[in-house]
């Protein structure tokens, strides 16, 4: 069973297409990398498979339920990191990591396990009693990324998450995205090729809703005839714009 | 129900927590109980004006606070509503009226502290003044403010399913201005009648208003109708808030 898998999924937005056909399959344990520029559609296909978004046609699945009929299910076993900081600005990082366990209903003692884990993970130490407002950008994306590994899912969506972060603070995050390589299965989504070249099992280039080329780095190498996933994915989005303006 | 609970306790502490709440929702109206006050002890007693007395004021007050509770609701889900907050929460196991219900409770909780204080606030002033205040009238006063609790939290709750972050407040000060106002806080709606009072009427500001200070006089016969007509428009915005809660949310995850 693969952990996520889309037939022909397709999001439509009156007279825009936003994610066209997608036939994709994650295996479990994959880190699973979508890569494009803004508009490619890739938030999307995170909006739809973490039933945020209802697709236009088509279908997608996680964990075997469908995202559509079984979003409840699915919902058990997602968590989701938005592009955008998703914290409790008024609430500690503490309380914000009890937040979440309070919404899946964790026993006091379960709460307080997981929380030392992730506090642990993400060396939550020194600002855990810090109100999330007062974080610098990297620390909120840590807690934002730590909540949403906190109800322990089994496929984890990551959409843009070292966004405006300085080099450091990137470097560290993929620390530890690096550390849950095969213990879940992760979405990434990114505009850094480094990042997608780092951390990626396999990456899918994502061109105006539509994937236009899919495999490992070697593969995508090889496919391209070029070096360096910067100038893949330049080639494959030339190539691409090329094909549609000739047809 | 540990949905609702952890939901509730986050909205409850992100309201305490901002300091402009204080200021608006308690020093404010607290601050124009004594300034009423001092306004009633300048006005003649042949001027016949009882509407500053601590009899009436106490219950256009605790009106006039609730309005501003209304904004801190809009203001927390326009907040949630903007930012990727409400996202990732509809990416786990909550349903919409575990969303709403995280939303009531907790400001109804404060609510009903805030009616406390002000109903504590004019006891202090009527001893000061001398002006009788019964403690089983005002507290049948707070239990008559509970329809205006519910009707002032489906107001923030609506304008800030509705409207932007930007738009919302702005609306609610429009409703904050004609609930003090059309509400006879600070005039006496009655005397005046009219057009005025007509619009009054209509209005559940007033009955809210009205419905408080009957109950702080011990007037039961007096309370009823206007606690109903208050109530029947509680049950209506609830009802509609829920509804546009629930469209919104459907309609944000299309």
């Amino acid at each position: 069973m693969y952990a996520i898998q889309t037939k022909k999924l397709t999001k439509k937005y009156k007279s825009k297409t936003a994610v066209s056909e997608l036939d994709l399959t994650v295996n479990e344990g994959e880190l699973f990398a979508l890569l494009g520029v803004n508009g490619a559609g890739k938030t999307t296909t995170i909006r739809m498979l973490a039933c945020l978004s209802k697709p236009t046609s088509g279908e997608c699945s996680v964990c075997g339920f469908d995202c559509l009929s079984q979003s409840d299910e699915v919902k058990k076993l997602i968590g989701i990191s938005p592009q955008d900081t998703a914290v409790a600005e008024n609430l500690t990082v503490l309380e914000n990591l009890k937040l979440i366990c309070g919404i899946y209903g964790y026993s006091p003692e379960n709460t307080s396990e997981k929380i030392t884990k992730m506090t642990k993970l993400f060396k939550l130490d020194e600002v855990l009693n810090s109100r999330a407002k007062t974080l610098s950008g990297g620390w909120k994306r840590k807690l934002s990324i730590a909540m949403a590994l906190i109800c322990e899912p089994k496929v984890l969506f990551l959409d843009e998450p070292t966004l405006g972060l300085d080099v450091l603070a990137r470097r560290e995050l993929w620390k530890v995205v690096e550390s849950l390589k095969g213990k879940i299965t992760m979405v990434l989504t990114t505009h850094y090729m480094e990042e997608a070249e780092q951390l990626s099992d396999r990456i899918a280039i994502m061109i105006d809703g539509s994937v236009a080329a899919l495999g490992t780095l070697p593969e995508l190498e090889q496919q391209s005839g070029e070096t360096g996933l910067e100038n893949v994915f330049v080639r494959i989005a030339e190539d691409f714009g090329k094909g549609a303006s000739d047809e | 129900m540990n949905k609702i609970k952890a939901f509730s306790v986050r909205n409850f502490k992100e309201i305490i927590r901002d300091p402009l709440s204080y200021i608006f929702c308690l020093g404010f109206p607290l601050v124009m109980l004594v300034i009423m006050t001092l306004v009633n002890d300048s006005i003649p007693p042949e001027a016949g004006m009882t509407i500053f007395r601590i009899d009436n004021l106490a219950g256009g007050i605790a009106v006039f606070g609730l309005t501003f509770l209304m904004l801190f609701v809009c203001l927390t889900v326009t907040k949630d509503r903007s930012g990727a907050f409400l996202t990732r929460l509809y990416a786990t196991p909550m349903r919409s009226g575990d969303f709403i219900a995280g939303y009531i409770l907790p400001t109804a909780l404060l609510a009903l502290i805030q009616i406390l204080i002000t109903l504590i606030a004019s006891f202090i002033v009527s001893l000061i003044t001398g002006i009788k205040l019964d403690p089983v009238g005002m507290f049948l006063a707070l239990l008559s403010l509970i329809p205006a609790v519910i009707l002032m939290i489906s107001f923030g709750l609506l304008f800030g399913t509705l409207f932007s972050e930007k738009a919302a407040p702005g609306l609610c000060s429009i409703v904050i201005s004609l609930a003090s106002f059309l509400g006879g806080v600070w005039f006496d709606a009655e005397s005046t009648g009219g057009v005025l009072f007509d619009i009054c009427k209509v209005l559940p500001f007033w009955h809210a208003v009205k419905a408080a200070r009957m109950a702080c006089a011990m007037d039961l016969n007096g309370l009823f109708p206007h606690l109903l007509i208050t109530a029947a428009y509680a049950i209506v915005f609830i009802t509609t808030a829920i509804v546009v809660f629930k469209q919104k949310m459907k309609a944000d995850n299309q």
